[in-house]
């Protein structure tokens, strides 16, 4: 049975075209770009001309472009890279590449490093980060953030919203978050990584001040990722070392991870216009076939805008590790949420955040595509689903084995 | 210790043209890799599966030293690498909220009221393969495995269309499983396969290297998987709620109701387990019977914990009808009342619903209110239950000495004012 995959929020595979950039910059560019020879020279041209792809790609006049290993790495500088100037407020969405050092920020973890001032009527280790919330549509209340703020333990040094929700495709609404970072002065951090080539991304001067991708999310090599930041916004290095990426990122780069990277940026905002109405066309056609089968399934965000590529359902009535596993057997690739979860229980914090105690009620799927999904395995894909989702919810309904002892 | 490919021991192929998708139950451990193995090898269909059966405490999940139980997180990822070995998919099943509602809760339960449970029969028969059967039935296998040290064998031809299979002990007498297995659904029997039954522990080790397991050397696993560092007393503290009953102090009495001293919660006792109670006495007492209603212990000599019957309630059967109906009319049969106890030679005397009045040939030590009463026709399980009550005690001589593979009472009195009794060991 061919393999159907469905998790391209997870890993997109490699692009041919990128995996045939990349080739090429392993055999030119190997040496160290820091190197003063001829072939450290030749890599440090590579990596330069890549990193001033990049900025023209996203028409970065005022950031510097840093490379990291990934989206993780370039969030958690733009979280931590902020520590001495307060603790970070970030929306009930994020990623746990955000939501945990936010988390260890506002516990006092960032006060060990540094003199950020701390109000002394301010309760001491709260047990969540700071957050406002986002709405199942994707709304944002300006005034939650004013909210959030004033019950602060310690001043606000970063805002964090992501662009897109990996979890559900949820795009919360930036315009009042943008609004209130400008007002209050604070530096406005955004998650991407699920954006280029599906939504339209912030580009030129509508730049954040601080902005993650990440490679192998678009069809590009794993292990590399960039922060945007904004040559007026102060960050210090999370980790420390050489002076490589203008000392915000030490350690040797990865000039073809870097390479493959700006291809798989490149084709995906290219073709942006074509394959957004696409993955939605895609999307759509699975998300009709659930609810034909399941009726009651829950559409995450189903109210709002949603990023095209994902679609977050909840079944009711499923365990949700045996649907995974019978969709595998199947041949469909699936995720119950996000893969960096695996192996946590309960319901993410992201769908206790949109559903409050009903999240624990259905069992979490979602199903995302990518450069290469086609429509004839979607089709094919939809068809398998429907078995399954069938076979097991007409199995949970009767009961299956006697009970003894 | 080398086993021929060969060995008419191992599976059996499936039928020419076939290759049955088999659900095999992977703990982590040696038994159930080398039991997914010779199932591949055989020709079989294999998922491997890990049933999550509870998360540590995150609190404290290295403070107290590493565990040598079998369903942790060492064990999923043991067992995943056990899988890519093989080149089957393993899934990992979460089935913390079954298993905290049927076998801790049930295993907190029964110590609240003066008993002693046996969570890994309530673990196995119940929780691991309902969710099994259940699981399997909707991944389309047409089977269900594991690595038990039993063995399943076809009803006899004479038994008639429609007789269950048996299930029998597994081959290697130290090992074997049986007593955990009495509470098998009896849908059940048809479809399960235990590729280790027929062979002995050192052999499965030796398959294991052969094949360059990973868990091949791995220890066998001793407690109670989710009693840290077997310290149940503790546990029940922190599951109880403060000042339950069973944790308050009582009064330590003896058969004829005197005064002898002070415990600091029944809870923290066992029948059978000696008693020590200080200076002033000529021999150990042993603690006779636990009374939940008035929080006494009751203690007595070593004699005096001998009974003649018991009760047994909850009581499932893995035989058909007219086999049932010679049982229950007396037929005699050998029961076996704790884990690596043989079983003794009793008689059912009456039958109601779903619990039996049992007589011993001979009086037994330490029999046990809460343990299994696991009941045999030679090496076949025909059914069990819980004990329920313990009947007449004699004081009089002519007391059997639990059979010779049996724990005799002095060892078992031994290490256990702290500790788990034998009577918790894990499978």
């Amino acid at each position: 049975m061919n393999r159907i995959y469905l998790d391209h929020a997870a890993t997109s595979p490699l692009r041919p075209e990128v995996h045939a950039v990349m080739a090429q910059a392993q055999a030119e560019g190997w040496g160290n770009p820091s190197s003063p020879h001829a072939e450290g020279r030749r890599a440090r041209a590579l990596l330069d001309g890549t990193r001033a792809r990049v900025r023209d790609l996203l028409g970065a006049r005022h950031h510097r472009v840093v490379f990291t290993r990934g989206g993780t790495e370039s969030d958690n500088l733009a979280i931590f890279g902020r520590r001495t100037f307060g603790i970070p407020l970030i929306s009930a969405l994020e990623h746990s590449a955000v939501r945990v050092p936010a988390l260890h920020l506002v516990q006092g973890f960032g006060r060990l490093h540094s003199e950020a001032p701390t109000r002394p009527e301010a309760p001491t280790r709260p047990l969540a980060p700071l957050t406002f919330p986002v709405s199942r549509t994707g709304a944002i209340d300006p005034d939650s953030l004013d909210r959030a703020a004033a019950g602060a333990p310690a001043p606000v040094g970063v805002v964090s919203c992501q662009l897109v929700n990996s979890e559900t495709g949820i795009c919360p609404d930036l315009t009042p978050v943008r609004q209130w970072c400008l007002r209050t002065g604070t530096p406005l951090h955004v998650d991407a990584v699920q954006a280029p080539g599906r939504v339209p991304l912030p580009m030129g001067d509508e730049l954040p001040a601080l902005l993650t991708l990440s490679g192998h999310k678009l069809g590009g090599p794993h292990g590399v990722g960039v922060l945007l930041v904004h040559r007026d916004v102060p960050l210090d290095p999370h980790l420390l070392g050489g002076g490589q990426e203008g000392g915000l990122r030490p350690g040797t780069e990865d000039v073809a991870a870097a390479v493959g990277f700006a291809e798989a940026l490149s084709l995906a905002l290219a073709e942006a216009d074509v394959a957004s109405p696409r993955l939605d066309y895609l999307r759509l056609r699975l998300e009709a076939a659930i609810v034909e089968v399941i009726p009651d399934a829950r559409i995450h965000g189903g109210e709002g805008h949603r990023a095209p590529h994902i679609l977050g359902v909840g079944i009711p009535g499923v365990s949700g590790d045996l649907l995974l596993a019978s969709l595998d057997l199947e041949g469909i690739a699936a995720a119950p949420g996000s893969a960096c979860r695996t192996g946590t229980p309960g319901p993410s914090p992201v769908l206790q955040a949109l559903y409050g105690p009903e999240a624990g009620d259905a069992a979490p799927l979602r199903l995302s595509l990518g450069w290469n999904s086609q429509e004839a395995e979607i089709e094919e894909a939809a068809l398998r689903i429907q078995r399954v989702l069938s076979r097991i919810r007409r199995s949970t309904s009767t009961p299956v084995s006697e009970t003894v002892a | 210790m080398f086993v021929d490919p060969k060995d008419p021991r191992l599976p059996a192929p499936p039928l020419p043209g076939t290759r049955p998708r088999i659900l095999v139950a992977m703990s982590g451990g040696v038994d159930s890799s080398v039991a997914a193995a010779l199932l591949v090898e055989a020709g079989y269909e294999v998922l491997g599966v890990t049933m999550k059966t509870f998360c540590y405490d995150e609190n404290q999940p290295l403070a107290k030293g590493p565990s040598k139980t079998c369903c942790g997180l060492d064990g999923i990822l043991d067992a995943r690498q056990v899988a890519d070995r093989l080149g089957i998919p393993h899934y990992v099943f979460d089935v913390e909220e079954d298993f905290t509602r049927d076998v801790i809760d049930d295993f907190v339960h029964e110590y609240a009221h003066g008993r002693t449970p046996n969570p890994c029969v309530r673990c196995n028969s119940n929780t691991k393969f309902r969710d099994l059967m259940a699981r399997g039935e909707l991944l389309g296998c047409q089977g269900i495995a594991t690595g038990h040290y039993v063995r399943v064998t076809p009803p006899a031809p004479d038994e008639g269309p429609g007789a269950l299979p048996h299930l029998l002990r597994g081959a290697d007498a130290g090992k074997d499983q049986a007593y955990f297995l009495w509470g098998l659904p009896t849908a059940l029997l048809p479809l399960l396969h235990f590729p280790l039954g027929a062979f002995t522990k050192p052999e499965v080790r030796a398959m294991a290297r052969e094949r360059g397991l990973v868990t091949a050397e791995k220890p066998e696993s001793q407690e109670i998987c989710f009693v840290p560092m077997g310290d149940y007393r503790d546990f029940l503290s922190r599951r109880l709620a403060p000042r339950h009953p069973a944790l308050e102090p009582g009064h330590i009495v003896s058969i004829d109701g005197e005064v002898l001293g002070e415990h600091r919660g029944f809870a923290g006792f066992t029948v059978g387990q000696r008693k020590g109670l200080g200076g002033g006495f000529p021999e150990p007492y042993f603690v006779l019977e636990i009374r939940p209603e008035s929080r006494e212990v009751v203690v007595g000599p070593k004699e005096a914990l001998a009974s003649a019957t018991m009760e047994v309630g909850d009581v499932h059967w893995l035989i058909d009808e007219d086999l049932l109906r010679t049982v229950q009319g007396g037929h005699p049969i050998g029961v076996q009342i704790r884990h690596r106890a043989g079983s003794v030679a009793a008689r059912i005397e009456g039958a109601s619903d779903a619990s039996v009045h049992v007589r011993f040939d001979v009086p037994q030590l330490a029999v046990t209110p809460g343990q299994s009463a696991v009941f045999f026709l030679g090496d076949r399980v025909l059914g069990g239950g819980r004990i329920h009550r313990v009947g007449g005690r004699t004081l009089t001589a002519g007391i059997a000495s639990p059979g010779a593979d049996a724990e005799p009472v002095s060892t078992r009195a031994t290490s256990l004012s702290e500790t788990a009794p034998p009577s918790l060991q894990r499978p």
